[in-house]
């Protein structure tokens, strides 16, 4: 059973780095980050407790809310998706994940106390 | 549902108007030692003809005639100034109360009095010239006198002016017409204030209301009609006048002279003063029920027939007395009330002043207490064991001896008390407002009171149980002396009678220590205030630990990126990139800023320079960047 989940791993991350570009690989580091980065401080906040709750939830829901907007800009700039995303260019969706983000900062900063 | 009979409606409309026959009575009336000071104000020495004016006439109003009268009318006809009405008006009047005392004026002046009646003097000149010329036996023009006041009261229209309007004409002849002036007393009677329906008086002050009501009799007695008052106002009036009892001044003394003689001697409203003579209570040593009924000058009415025409016990509403006249002996009317029985208690006396027409305010309500003496029967002492397998031993005590053994109470026997309250001389047993049993530790100071109470058949019981009652007693043995405390409002002879000495031990004695009376006013031990705490916090080390654990993946993004082949080298050094790049970093620094320092609002003014900046740079460079991919793909 071991060895079939392993093979799958393998195998999926061969066809992982054969086949997705240079760009989406750069922002799925980014999306890696984030995730480690959010998971870290929910392990904080599981081991020594909430407090203070209000930064913990304002560092949580920035990665979440970070994670969420890598993700969107990872699906807008794909090239494979092109078709869906006819009247978004690259750049626009750039733009929008940098003004999404200024706002959920803004938020976070604000909440963090 | 039945019509109502009229004959119903009949009945409860004079069963109201009978209620509204509860008049008003006097609640400020001069005493004699008022009258006597009133009486010694006016008897002081003249300065001037005006004081002596005051002086001699208000004398003469309270019937008394001045000091002096040979002095006193030399001093005004030296003081007389023939050239001024005011003058004249004062000696005038001043020596006709002075009897053998005559002013001697010449034509001149008999004319220039004359002259003052006229259109153009004031209401006061008038009244002073009329007066004047009335009170020196000089004939006077009363129509012309009639019609210069009618002229004046148009012009002059206040309080004090009408009433010496009213005063004139009742120096005039019956003949002339002075309905007209008449009719200024109800008016003026409309312009009084009513406080709270006690008091009735002009807002000009006590002065103008006295010299009102003396001028309202003087001409209503001239003319022989009934005044529109209506007798609650005449008491109200009373009440405004006499309420005060030492005068700012000469003529305010004068004015309350004035209406005093007018009250107490008019042909319609004479008001009755009843007051009790002392505290109203009757007793055995004092049988008699003595009243004042007097008029407001304080003296008795001696033709009145003064009559109980109920009187009511307060507690059992049973009438005692009904339609029973009152003696008159030495101007007090007296009334053996103890001759009826009555047993101690309050008592509602309804009284009714008559024999005259002229009474106002003649039925009055009073409250008199009979009081009496308590004797305290069969006091009997004795401890009763509590499972009374041993038989109570009773000791009987007579007041006021005490008892000569000590009664021992432990926590097994309970100590009872039993005695009868009498009244001392009809045998009638009586309860009492205060009945308290009193233990009183001599050597710590500590007393208990407790409660004595009756049962059904008037016995007065107390009882101590010794285990139950430790608390109070704060399980202090030793001796206790019992004292026995009666007290009441109709009791002559409260009662505090030393009965015996008990001796009581409580189980579980602690140490005995003085007691200190539980003072209540020293100062408590004070209140620290506690500040919140603030909440615990983990240890530095284990948050730096989590910090630099939550910033690594930063660096593991660094070298992904990295090994990736993450680079800059398409970075165009254009101005617009170049201030994107700026902006940007310059937000994310704003951001720093807002967390240490700003507030909102700062901040989103500071985010809306940058941010505007940074989006046009970033549009034109992405701008930039698009024309050069979409050139690049599509070539």
């Amino acid at each position: 059973m071991s060895s079939s989940v392993i093979s799958v791993i393998s195998r999926f991350l061969e066809e992982y780095n054969s086949s997705t570009s240079t760009k989406l690989k750069v922002v799925d580091a980014y999306l890696l980050y984030i995730l480690l980065t959010g998971a870290l401080q929910f392990l904080y906040c599981l081991l020594v407790g909430t407090f203070p709750f209000n930064s913990f939830l304002s560092g949580f829901i920035s990665c979440v809310g970070s994670f969420i907007l890598a993700v969107c800009l990872r699906i807008q700039i794909n090239p494979q998706n092109k078709a869906e995303f006819l009247s978004t260019s690259p750049e626009r969706a750039f733009a929008d994940f940098l003004f999404a983000h200024t706002v959920l900062h803004l938020v976070a900063i604000n909440f963090v106390g | 549902m039945r019509k109502a009979h009229p004959q119903c409606l009949v009945s409860l409309l004079v069963f109201v108007l009978a209620l509204e026959a509860q008049a008003l009575t006097p609640s400020h009336y001069l005493v004699a030692s008022d009258v006597d000071r009133l009486q010694a104000v006016l008897s002081q020495p003249f300065t001037d003809l005006k004081s002596a004016y005051f002086s001699v006439v208000g004398l003469s109003k309270l019937g008394v005639s001045v000091a002096d009268s040979n002095d006193a009318c030399s001093f005004i006809k030296a003081n007389v100034d023939s050239s001024s009405i005011e003058a004249l008006f004062y000696a005038a009047e001043a020596s006709q109360a002075i009897s053998s005392c005559e002013i001697h004026v010449s034509n001149e002046t008999r004319d220039s009095l004359h002259a003052a009646v006229s259109e153009d003097s004031t209401v006061s000149q008038i009244h002073q010239a009329v007066s004047a010329l009335s009170s020196l036996g000089l004939p006077l023009a009363s129509q012309e006198v009639v019609s210069a006041l009618k002229a004046r009261i148009s012009k002059e229209d206040n309080v004090v002016a009408i009433t010496l309007a009213l005063q004139t004409a009742s120096r005039l002849s019956q003949q002339a017409e002075l309905g007209e002036i008449l009719e200024e007393i109800e008016d003026l009677a409309a312009r009084l204030d009513d406080l709270g329906g006690v008091y009735l008086q002009f807002e000009e002050g006590l002065e103008a209301t006295a010299l009102f009501v003396s001028a309202a009799y003087a001409l209503s007695d001239h003319v022989d009609m009934e005044p529109p008052l209506k007798e609650d106002q005449v008491i109200q009036l009373v009440n405004s006048i006499f309420s005060k009892k030492s005068w700012d001044s000469l003529s305010e003394a004068f004015s309350v002279a004035s209406a005093a003689a007018a009250l107490s001697n008019n042909r319609f409203h004479k008001p009755v003063v009843v007051s009790a003579v002392g505290p109203a209570t009757v007793s055995h040593s004092h049988p008699l029920l003595q009243l004042h009924v007097t008029d407001v000058l304080c003296q008795p009415l001696s033709s009145a027939n003064v009559l109980v025409e109920s009187a009511t016990s307060v507690a059992s509403k049973a009438a005692i007395l009904s339609q029973t006249p009152f003696t008159l002996r030495d101007g007090i009317f007296e009334l053996n009330f103890m001759a009826s029985k009555p047993a101690s208690g309050y008592y509602q006396f309804s009284v009714a002043v008559t024999g005259d027409s002229r009474l106002v305010a003649n039925h009055v309500e009073l409250k008199v207490k009979v009081s009496t003496k308590v004797a305290i029967n069969n006091m009997d002492l004795s401890v009763v064991d509590k499972d009374q397998s041993i038989g109570t031993k009773t000791t009987r005590v007579e007041y006021p001896n005490k008892g000569k053994a000590s009664f021992i109470a432990d926590s097994h026997q309970n100590f009872a008390m039993t005695f009868q309250l009498v009244d001392e001389t009809t045998g009638v047993e009586l309860t009492p407002h205060q009945t308290f049993v009193r233990l009183h530790n001599q050597k710590t100071g500590q007393e208990v009171v407790f409660v004595a109470e009756p049962d059904s058949k008037n016995l007065y019981k107390f009882e101590l149980d010794t285990a139950e009652r430790k608390t109070e007693f704060d399980s202090i043995s030793g001796t206790y002396a019992l004292y026995l405390m009666v007290g009441d409002a109709t009791l002559e002879n409260p009662v505090l009678w030393n009965v015996a000495d008990v001796v009581l031990k409580f189980p579980d004695e602690e140490a005995p220590s003085t007691v200190q009376s539980k003072n209540l006013y020293v100062p408590k031990p004070e209140i620290q205030h506690l500040f919140r705490e603030p909440e615990k916090r983990p240890p530095t080390v284990l948050s730096n630990t989590f910090t630099a654990l939550v910033l690594s993946p930063f660096l593991l993004l660094l070298i992904l990126w990295f090994k990736l082949g993450a680079n800059i080298s398409n970075f165009s050094f254009s101005p617009s990139s170049v201030l994107f790049h700026v902006g940007h970093a310059a937000m994310l620094g704003l951001m720093y800023v807002y967390w240490t320092h700003l507030n909102m609002f700062q901040t989103l003014k500071y985010l809306a320079i940058i941010g505007s900046l940074t989006f046009l740079a970033g549009n034109r460079m992405l701008a930039q960047k698009a024309v050069k991919r979409y050139s690049l793909h599509h070539l």
